[in-house]
């Protein structure tokens, strides 16, 4: 899910708007969380894997279920990240994805979903769990049920925590939120979420801890200056990448893509110059709607800011609730859940820590600066390029070699 | 041929320096230009800010004949001039571009030399603008008393608040097993002016501040006899420990919660039954001194509010 290679893309060209940091330099900040059931579902199963070291026996492979057999390891996952998050000072507010959004044909559309969905679970299982669990996991996909959603905002309201169920994309609403300032950023692993203009994208946000992968940050005004693209020519580019909505080009890569968006300025001229072309070099899929899909970018289904459902306020947890849901229903450890209902209430109720930035402003760099932090991009990109060329090379040389001649 | 030569009588300084702010910071640029040595840099959670300048005088000689970031790691810096004895001459060298940085350090008693690099990193630090501000209130005091009133009222809270008025300043905090506060009036000692208070002020401020941060900033003590804190409201707090010449050690603090004075400030104000409550309260002496119950309403109320902001009460 999201477009792909957009963050090698933008590392690679518009390095200085990726910042990499810790899950403190984000203290004090309000985030806008996308849960849709994938994340949500990810979560819990690497929670249930973490329990799964701890515990050594859980050879069966089950998730967590309390005594009468249900699920509880979404909640597991929602509850302790959400902890984490609240503990070092960030006030979260979590969106849930609505309907997916209706192309032209909303048989492609669901189509893509479905796919996309299924692939990008696929592909953290991949990064993270044996052959068996991504194997489990195709097949458990689907079964992110309603009811599951259900409980996450029942836990949400025990905890205190504020959240909105977006129209249809929650990375959309996420967005709205961020341009509006009611919250800093948007967090969430799907890079469409800078498509749909948010100033601010955090990723990794939502981690566990002995993951140790930093937060990134990645700026949407640096990523547009550093590709010398607008809005408009970056969303284009996006799509040519590949995006949920639309099958990418075959053999239209990241440096393609961005060769075309850069010679044509826009998809009308990419496909026209595709279709034109003596060569026949690419070959646009048969059904590709490529303007509706850019609509969808800039006039995507979401609340207004100003909407009254969009006025947020991050509340004391419901302690006795949160002690009856979790533990007596959920079965969960009852000293835990009220040790972490206590810090729930220092941090969201405790007087808030500001921020130098809300006094002292960034200087920006000098065009001088600009062109020097350009000059040394340009030089690491260069050295890495020659770095992969001779590994290349030492390999092929190795291969060449025949085995045993020393 | 160096780029950047600077000598420093004392090793001491430096190592004061670098020892008052290595806990905020990890690394940073030291930023050197024919007028000195500065450094700007913010802690992890953006909360705190150093600044420092080392002016050219601080220094002899002192060169520098292009401006160059120097980044520097700070533990390894400090590994560094531990090697260094208190009062070693100590010399500062760079080349134009440079991957390292060369201490050299030079016994005042005997002929011993010793002569350390340390890599340089590549840093991409933002610089924040600091606006000139005419702060409302400037108290200079001893810097000793200033560490021991943090350190005293660390015991009891996270965070202490400031009140300054034409009399004194008021240090104070509520913890979970009681409360306390420092107060402070302006005085002055002719035989020992070191020891003077000192309060300018154009209107009564009154800011609450993270005591884990300022216990922090007072690790600079040492550098300094006086410390000069600079507030006003709604604003960050400055922190300025002087060093010789016109060079210092400055350190900024983002105050908590804005809510004092701000649009909410009506919600706690409305209802006069929490005026009668906070009168009965024995919180009330904390911000209005003795004699509480016969102050005006006004006033009360916003005691109140004061208290609420401060302790997050709801009503």
């Amino acid at each position: 899910m999201g477009i792909k290679h957009l963050y090698q893309v933008i590392s690679e060209h518009a390095p200085d708007a990726i910042k990499t940091g810790e899950i403190k330099n984000q203290f004090g900040r309000k985030v806008a969380i996308v849960s849709n059931p994938v994340t949500v579902y990810l979560a819990s199963i690497l929670i249930w894997r973490q329990d799964a070291f701890l515990i050594a026996v859980r050879s069966d492979g089950q998730q967590l279920m309390n005594e009468t057999g249900e699920t509880t390891s979404h909640l597991m996952g929602m509850f302790y990240r959400t902890l984490r998050v609240v503990d070092n000072g960030i006030k979260p507010l979590y969106v849930f994805d609505g309907a997916p959004p209706k192309l032209k044909s909303g048989e492609l559309a669901k189509r893509v979903m479905r796919k996309a969905e299924a692939t990008e679970a696929h592909e953290e299982a991949k990064e993270t769990g044996t052959a068996e669990d991504v194997e489990k996991f195709s097949r458990r996909t689907v079964r992110v049920t309603r009811e599951h959603n259900e409980e996450c905002k029942r836990l949400l309201k025990l905890m205190g925590v504020p959240y909105i169920d977006a129209p249809t994309e929650a990375e959309a609403q996420c967005a709205v939120l961020a341009r509006a300032q009611k919250v800093y950023a948007a967090a969430s692993e799907d890079m469409d979420t800078l498509c749909f203009d948010s100033p601010i994208l955090l990723r990794h946000l939502t981690f566990s801890e002995q993951r140790k992968e930093p937060i990134l940050e990645i700026h949407l005004e640096k990523v547009l200056a550093g590709l010398d693209m607008n809005r408009s020519q970056f969303v284009d580019l996006c799509i040519l990448l590949g995006c949920d909505y639309l099958d990418p080009i075959p053999k239209v890569g990241p440096n393609t893509a961005l060769k075309l968006i850069r010679d044509y300025k826009t998809l009308e001229g990419v496909v026209e110059f595709i279709e034109k072309d003596p060569k026949h070099k690419y070959t646009i899929p048969e059904d590709w709607p490529y303007k509706e899909a850019r609509d969808l970018f800039f006039h995507p289904d979401v609340r207004p800011a100003d909407d009254p459902l969009c006025d947020f306020k991050w509340e004391s947890p419901d302690i006795e609730g949160l002690v009856q849901f979790l533990v007596t229903e959920k079965g969960f450890n009852e000293d835990r859940v009220r040790s972490a209902a206590a810090r729930l209430q220092k941090n969201l109720k405790s007087s808030q820590q500001q921020r130098l930035e809300g006094f002292f402003k960034p200087v920006p760099k000098t065009a001088e600066e600009k062109a020097k932090l350009k000059r040394k991009n340009e030089e690491k990109n260069e050295e890495k390029k020659k770095k992969q060329k001779a590994e290349q090379k030492a390999k092929k040389e190795a291969k060449g070699k025949p085995r045993g001649a020393a | 041929m160096d780029l950047l030569e600077a000598r420093l009588e004392q090793a001491l300084l430096l190592k004061r320096v670098v020892e008052a702010i290595k806990d905020l910071v990890q690394d940073c640029n030291f930023d050197c230009n024919d007028s000195g040595i500065a450094l700007q840099a913010m802690d992890n959670s953006h909360v705190a800010l150093v600044s420092m300048m080392l002016k050219a005088e601080a220094f002899s000689p002192y060169r520098c004949d292009r401006n160059i970031a120097l980044g520097i790691n700070l533990t390894s810096l400090t590994k560094v001039l531990r090697c260094a004895q208190n009062d070693d001459i100590l010399t500062l060298k760079a080349e134009d571009a440079p991957d390292i940085v060369n201490l050299t350090f030079e016994s005042s008693e005997s002929d011993r030399i010793s002569e350390y690099d340390i890599k340089l990193m590549d840093i991409d630090q933002e610089h924040l603008g600091i606006p000139e501000t005419e702060y409302a209130a400037t108290i200079s005091m001893p810097s000793a008393e200033f560490q021991r009133i943090c350190r005293d009222l660390m015991a009891l809270s996270e965070s202490v608040s400031i009140e300054a008025t034409k009399e004194g300043v008021k240090f104070s905090c509520i913890g979970d097993i009681g409360n306390g506060s420092v107060t402070l009036r302006n005085h002055a000692n002719v035989e020992k002016p070191e020891l003077n208070m000192e309060i300018e002020l154009t209107e009564p401020v009154a800011l609450t501040f993270s005591l884990k941060y300022l216990v922090n900033f007072c690790k600079a003590t040492a550098l300094s006899g006086t410390v000069k804190l600079c507030l006003s409201n709604e604003v960050p707090l400055l922190v300025e420990y002087g060093l010789a010449g016109s060079s210092y050690l400055r350190f900024y603090l983002a105050p908590k919660d804005r809510g004092l004075g701000g649009g909410d400030a009506s919600n706690w104000l409305g209802s006069s039954d929490v005026v009668d409550k906070v009168r009965d309260n024995l919180q009330t002496g904390l911000f209005l001194g003795a004699g509480a119950e016969t102050r005006a309403p006004e006033e009360l109320a916003i005691a109140a509010m004061r208290i609420k902001v401060r302790y997050n009460i709801y009503v």
